[in-house]
């Protein structure tokens, strides 16, 4: 559905993405994912016709489409402050693009109040300007613009950002049953790794303009391909190299010597694991512990590590700061580089 | 970047076409007219000559009005900046009751100024003034000219220029982070340590900004040397005046033109430099708004008080006598007593009833209105272009359209008026002085750069999305220019108009060197009324002019910067959730330090 074709994009002499290859098929959810600066709307921006790239090509459906101005791609897209028109009501904004398209007066009402349907705008929400909207509102209204146009590609750039935690999240689930029930191929840019975990169909993990690893949510979680998607995606323990001789002395043989590794909180036991007859055992003393409601985790100072575990405690007395602790690690979720 | 940026401006005929006109006007009134002046005063027979730099090293006169006009400068920076701050301390930091009402008394400056403002303090304080005249009814041996030279110049001009304190330090007051305060009083320091070591070092760039255009104000000053200077204080813009008048003194004038150019530029620059030197409101990524500041001690609090409704009575004092003495019989002024029979309409009836009283203000409204719209709905394109298109071409014509605002008024007007007095192939081989287009010419050149300045950085708050929104919504460029961006644009563009068409009105700087004698300006009308007796009856049609001026600005000041002193809840209500707020007040006062939008001319 959707090519990058060796795109190199340069702003004067620096090279924000260096050669970019991605193929995202009809009707994913893609996620573009990264930190800041990491090129990541540079590419989404790309494929929106606004950014010219220096090399290599976009191809829609199988055809070229980088010499195509953005009006005639077909693509719709709802931006990181929704870009609505403030000269105009929400009922205007929405018709914009049928108007320019120079769509009949009854056909542009008719299109609007079913879209403005689908994405649950009342028609009172309609007659009023944008400003009076709420952050939501006005998502809803940036969407109802991009889609009223019926285009092949959905490009939402950020667009959960400006609003609250408690909105972000209803408004995550929204936008997802509203991409499954159009059907609607989307490239979706965001830095909120939740974000993209929960979303997405496949994430694409940006660094530096170059894509670390493309994949599903559970694959670039469990099997993080590089160091720098281990480290961004959720938080990961480092073992120190004491840690890791400690672990190959106590039978962890599948892990190689003085390599970088990482373990993940909830995959360090602080009692005898159940499903992982290969753990190794290593002592350490607690140093910190904090209460969240289901879970707890504990900071152990273990062989030079530092190292964080995520436990659920039902049942079970908690471990006291400065008390002895039995680490349990299961080398198949050791990840090393 | 460039190549491509300069590639896509000449493929739109809209851009060529403006680009071209603009290229021919900027040629033909900005560049060459000052090269001109340049060039008679240096090369008069096409090689060089000191004569004029010889003539102004001998001519005495010429040498005590550079004095004067350095000494009047020097004078202004101190005095103007210890009102101007008072006022702005006492209106915006500390909690002074009726603080509200002071600011309206401070402000009457926004809508009285220049030649009005001059003569207005003649009428009342002159040698022919109701003070002067009421005093002298008492104290016969009171000097009727005492309310003028040095003193007079320095005391209206320091209270009629503090409109820079009140607009820019004022927005800059608002912008420290009252956390700052907050912190220092928690660690015990005292009222008077927090407004020395944290509020004035915070605004330090912009007191030296204004200090600067204090400076300027005092050495460029024209109306006030002249209407209140006497014999014995006059400065260069005077006499630049007197010697333009004459051809044999032509090339001195042009060389003290040139002068004040040459000091301008040198003060803008150091400003500049100086204005990029640091951060100094808050490098907080939140700040808190400022709350005033009560004065803890009762003595001192009694003390600023009083000072501040002695200030507010001198502020107001002139603006409520014009207003009075509109409804009086000029003989009750001449005499200095007022009597209910002296009370009248007649001076209104004379200004509404005959067409030969209303003339001049009918011509600087017109004058004004025309050169207000015509730089307005021409720089709206330019400033487009010049914002959406960077490259070597543009940024060299915006540089020229800065011309204007690194010279002098009058320089403008005394190079326009040398350079069209022969037929010139630049405007179709016309000549141009002495007819009315000059004028108009003079006005749209000298609000140039405010307009450009401001429409650029009001476009320039439009966030780009919206244009990419509407790009990739299908929309053309002139219909997304149509649609999306003026109405945006469109706000900030009528309240310059407005205020270019107040600073306008009663212009006399470039009026006096250009002035049509059949179409002639009311601020050379209201300047012919201050001279000696014989004019005497026309002050009460000059106290009419000035209160129809007040009204029209008073009006306008309020449609343009009242607005934005609604409550801060207010303002919250109008902003939330708001994509692009509307900032005009917000543009018109950050977006252009360096230039106020009112005048400074006195």
């Amino acid at each position: 559905m959707i090519t990058y074709d060796n795109i190199e994009v340069r702003f004067g002499d620096h090279i924000a993405i260096p050669d970019l290859n991605l193929e995202v098929s009809q009707g994913e959810f893609f996620t573009l994912l990264g930190p800041s600066g990491c090129g990541k709307t540079t590419a989404l921006r790309t494929l929106a016709g606004f950014i010219d790239p220096s090399r290599g090509e976009i191809l829609l459906e199988g055809k070229p489409v980088t010499r195509l101005p953005s009006e005639k791609r077909r693509v719709g897209m709802v931006f990181q402050n929704y870009a609505l028109f403030p000269s105009m009501s929400v009922g205007e904004n929405i018709a914009f693009g049928l108007r320019v398209r120079k769509t009949k007066g009854a056909e542009v009402s008719r299109l609007v109040a079913e879209i403005a349907d689908q994405v649950e705008l009342t028609p009172e929400q309609l007659e009023k300007n944008v400003s009076e909207l709420s952050g939501g509102q006005q998502q809803r209204v940036a969407i109802a613009r991009a889609l009223v146009l019926k285009p092949r590609i959905l490009l939402l750039d950020e667009p959960l950002s400006n609003l609250d935690a408690k909105l972000r999240v209803q408004l995550r689930e929204q936008l997802k049953n509203l991409q499954r029930e159009l059907g609607i191929t989307t490239v979706y840019v965001t830095h909120d790794q939740e974000e993209a975990l929960t979303m997405s169909d496949r994430i694409a993990v940006f660094n530096k303009g170059v894509v670390e690893q493309v994949g599903t949510p559970q694959e670039i979680y469990e099997r993080s391909a590089t160091e720098f998607v281990c480290t961004f995606i959720g938080a990961m323990n480092r073992l120190s190299p004491e840690l890791l001789d400690e672990l190959l002395r106590g039978g962890a043989s599948s892990l190689g010597a003085g390599r970088p590794s990482y373990v993940r909180p909830e995959r360090i036991g602080l009692r005898p694991p159940q499903f992982a007859p290969g753990a190794v055992r290593v002592e350490g003393i607690v140093c910190e512990r904090a209460f969240h409601g289901v879970y707890s985790t504990y900071t152990i100072d273990t062989h030079g590590s530092r190292i964080r575990a995520l436990v659920t405690e039902s049942g079970v007395p908690a471990l006291a700061e400065g008390s002895r602790a039995e680490v349990y690690v299961d080398p198949a979720s050791v990840l090393q580089y | 970047m460039s190549n491509s940026s300069l590639r896509s401006m000449v493929r739109s005929p809209l851009v060529v076409v403006v680009t071209l006109v603009l290229l021919w006007f900027v040629a033909t009134f900005l560049v060459f007219p000052n090269v001109n002046l340049l060039v008679g005063t240096f090369f008069p027979d096409g090689r060089f000559s000191g004569g004029a730099v010889e003539k102004l090293l001998s001519s005495e006169r010429a040498m005590n009005s550079l004095w004067h006009s350095f000494l009047l400068a020097a004078t202004l920076a101190v005095t103007v900046n210890v009102v101007g701050i008072f006022i702005v301390l006492v209106t915006e930091y500390f909690a002074i009751r009726g603080a509200r009402l002071l600011w309206l008394g401070y402000a009457t400056t926004l809508i009285y100024g220049g030649i009005v403002l001059a003569a207005g303090y003649n009428f009342i304080y002159g040698r022919y003034g109701f003070i002067t005249n009421a005093v002298r009814n008492v104290f016969p041996d009171v000097d009727p000219n005492w309310f003028s030279g040095y003193f007079a110049v320095v005391v209206v001009m320091t209270f009629a220029t503090t409109t820079n304190h009140m607009l820019f330090l004022g927005s800059s007051l608002a912008k420290i982070d009252y956390q700052t305060i907050e912190a220092a009083r928690s660690m015990g320091a005292s009222t008077v340590r927090i407004l020395w070591r944290i509020v004035l070092p915070a605004l330090r760039p912009m007191i030296f900004a204004v200090t600067v255009l204090t400076f300027l104000t005092g050495l460029g000053a024209l109306t006030a040397p002249l209407v209140l200077g006497g014999q014995d204080f006059q400065t260069i813009a005077p006499i630049i005046l007197t010697f333009s008048r004459s051809t044999g003194s032509r090339d001195l004038a042009a060389l003290l033109a040139i002068l004040l150019g040459v000091a301008t530029i040198i003060l803008l620059a150091l400003m500049n430099r100086v204005e990029k030197s640091g951060v100094y409101f808050s490098v907080a990524k939140v700040a808190t708004p400022l709350k005033k500041q009560p004065i803890r001690n009762p003595l001192a609090n009694a003390l600023v008080h009083v000072a501040a409704y002695a200030l507010f009575v001198v502020y107001a004092a002139p603006v409520l006598l014009i207003v009075l003495f509109s409804f009086l019989e000029s003989t009750a002024i001449l005499t200095g007593t007022i009597t209910w029979d002296a009370f009248t309409l007649d001076n209104y009836a004379t200004v509404f009833g005959s067409t030969a009283v209303l003339r001049p203000f009918v011509v600087s409204v017109v004058y004004s209105a025309l050169a207000s719209l015509i730089a307005v709905v021409g720089l709206l394109f330019v400033a487009r272009i010049l914002q959406k298109h960077r490259n070597p071409l543009s940024t060299l014509i915006e540089y020229l359209l800065h011309i204007p605002w690194i010279l002098p008024t009058i320089l403008i007007a005394l190079a326009l008026l040398q350079t069209f007095d022969r037929p010139n192939a630049l405007v179709g081989g016309n000549v141009l002085t002495g007819t009315t287009v000059l004028l108009l010419v003079a006005y749209v050149v000298v609000k140039i750069p405010f307009t450009l300045r401001l429409l650029k950085a009001s476009f320039a708050s439009v966030p780009e999305s919206l244009e990419d929104a509407a790009r990739i919504l299908g929309a053309p460029a002139l219909y997304t220019l149509r649609t999306v961006l003026f109405p945006l644009v469109v706000p900030t563009a009528a309240a310059i108009t407005a205020l270019n068409f107040n600073s306008l009105l009663d212009d006399y700087d470039a009026a006096v060197f250009l002035y049509h004698p059949l179409y002639q300006p009311l601020g050379i009308a209201i300047k012919a009324s201050t001279e000696g007796e014989n004019n005497l009856d026309s002050m009460s049609i000059t106290f009419v002019y000035t209160v129809l001026l007040m009204i029209i600005m008073g009006l306008t000041m309020y449609l343009v910067y009242g607005r934005s002193r609604v409550s801060p809840s207010r303002r919250r209500r109008r902003r939330s959730g708001v994509s692009v707020p509307d900032r005009t007040a917000e543009v018109l006062v950050a977006a252009d330090p360096q230039r106020p939008p009112v005048r400074s001319s006195t």
